[in-house]
């Protein structure tokens, strides 16, 4: 109700699948992102993270389904869709000789909606130094720089390929900061790819998660975070013991999903396995301590599942 | 209202936000009638997406703890006619003292777990709990309770 917008799809795939020769990059890839809400990308290395990204740009043709932006097809954006996106690459590419001041200034020409302010803001929260010329400047601050282009022309949907990386904490901090300021303004659609998942974690409201071109995660953090637990296993109190202890084969049910087992004691990845605890502590004998479970562990568990 | 999120702890952030209202609401820190801040102020304030407050405030809408003014913002709801407080009365006959009795259910669900998985007796666990109030009450001689 205070969202009018928040059912307009901004970025989405249908079934979009990449090869690059033998070489499939993405596999029927399905998902939408609306307005308002910042998504994690987040995969290994070669998952086809940066394949996505490009190909919701036009930077890369599906081999077969569609990327689109704003429901037009990446290949046939044209600058008016083009000015309402924003972009950090992997590694920018910008004129070596130039100074980042008179990088930004040649860049703002280009959009009606620079915002000066925020440019302002952010060339100090991230204590860049225009003067210097972008071919002396370290790769931190060419990022820095590579964010400052992307994101003060208010852009409505945002694409950031490892945006952190080479970023220092108060400047990753200055970024998500900025990211929720351009949230609340313009409520834009974000998609970050990165391999930090902590600082993912802490900012996004969404995991997409690739593994080997298909989608192995498409949900909010929020339920993931409430689906999810770590389960301290120990056994139930005068049963210390009990038979030949705990073993790996004793916990077969299918909701565990990665299980590490000694003796006198487990710890369990699990999904969905609230409802299951009294019977389960029951049947093994054993008491459950429920903990949350951080994103970085789920991850481990969707991607080496795929690697089997 | 004071809410500070830990953000890598694997807990929802709604969960959090909720949790810290409704313990300040149960404390009295936010008293009926008190205006919360617009979902996009604690957002800008915490650093978040102005969507999960949202989500936060309306569960907490949801269970009662907060209410919409018409054309206003939310408030925290008052619980039924206030008769009196203090006075030592029976726990279902104030809805306030309710809340508190929740509130602290729930903060000692997980020290209820450690006691079964260490293998601590219920009595042990109850006298355990029993001192630790008394230690708590000797650092804070003026509370002044009916305990």
């Amino acid at each position: 109700m205070n969202h009018p917008h928040h059912d307009q799809i901004v970025l989405a795939a249908e079934q979009l699948s990449k090869s690059f020769g033998d070489r499939a990059a993405l596999l029927g890839v399905t998902f939408a992102v609306p307005r308002g809400r910042v998504v994690g990308l987040i995969g290994r290395n070669g998952s086809g993270k940066t394949t996505l990204l490009r190909c919701l740009q036009g930077l890369a043709a599906p081999s077969a389904g569609r990327a689109t932006a704003f429901g037009v097809d990446g290949l046939s954006l044209g600058d008016a869709e083009l000015a309402r996106i924003g972009v950090v690459h992997q590694e920018s590419r910008f004129v070596p000789w130039m100074s980042g001041r008179a990088h930004l200034e040649f860049v703002r020409t280009f959009y009606p909606r620079w915002d000066n302010a925020r440019e302002r803001r952010l060339v100090d929260a991230f204590e860049l130094d225009l003067r210097q010329r972008i071919g002396t400047m370290s790769p931190g601050a060419v990022q820095k720089l590579a964010i400052v282009t992307a994101i003060c022309h208010r852009p409505e949907a945002i694409l950031l390929d490892e945006p952190a990386a080479s970023l220092d904490p108060p400047s990753r901090e200055a970024l998500f900061t900025t990211l929720f300021e351009l949230l609340r303004e313009d409520e834009p659609a974000i998609l970050i790819s990165s391999h930090q998942l902590d600082d993912i974690e802490r900012s996004v409201d969404w995991i997409l998660c690739l593994d080997k071109g298909r989608i192995v995660r498409d949900e909010a953090i929020d339920s993931l975070q409430e689906r999810y637990a770590r389960w301290r296993v120990l056994p139930a109190p005068g049963r210390a013991g009990i038979g030949s202890g705990l073993r790996e084969d004793s916990f077969v049910q299918p909701w565990i999903r990665s299980k590490l087992v000694e003796p006198n004691g487990a710890l369990l990845v699990v999904e969905d396995a609230e409802p299951e605890r009294e019977s389960f502590e029951a049947r093994h004998g054993v008491t459950v301590d429920a903990q949350p479970l951080r994103l970085a562990e789920m991850f481990k568990v969707w991607t080496r599942a795929g690697a089997q | 209202m004071l809410i500070t999120l830990e953000r890598n702890s694997g807990v929802p952030v709604f969960r959090q936000i909720c949790d810290q209202v409704r313990f300040q609401v149960a404390a009295g820190v936010l008293r009926a009638g008190a205006e919360i801040p617009s979902t996009r102020d604690l957002g800008e304030r915490l650093g978040i997406n102005p969507m999960t407050v949202s989500k936060a405030y309306a569960l907490l809408e949801q269970e009662g703890v907060l209410e919409r003014r018409p054309g206003l913002s939310l408030v925290v709801r008052s619980a039924s006619p206030e008769a009196g407080n203090g006075a030592a009365r029976g726990a279902t006959a104030d809805p306030k003292r309710d809340l508190k009795l929740d509130e602290l259910a729930r903060l000692l669900r997980p020290a209820a777990t450690a006691a079964r998985q260490l293998g601590v007796p219920a009595k042990d666990a109850i006298e355990i709990f029993r001192k630790t109030l008394r230690a708590s009450d000797a650092s804070h001689p003026n509370d002044g309770n009916d305990r």
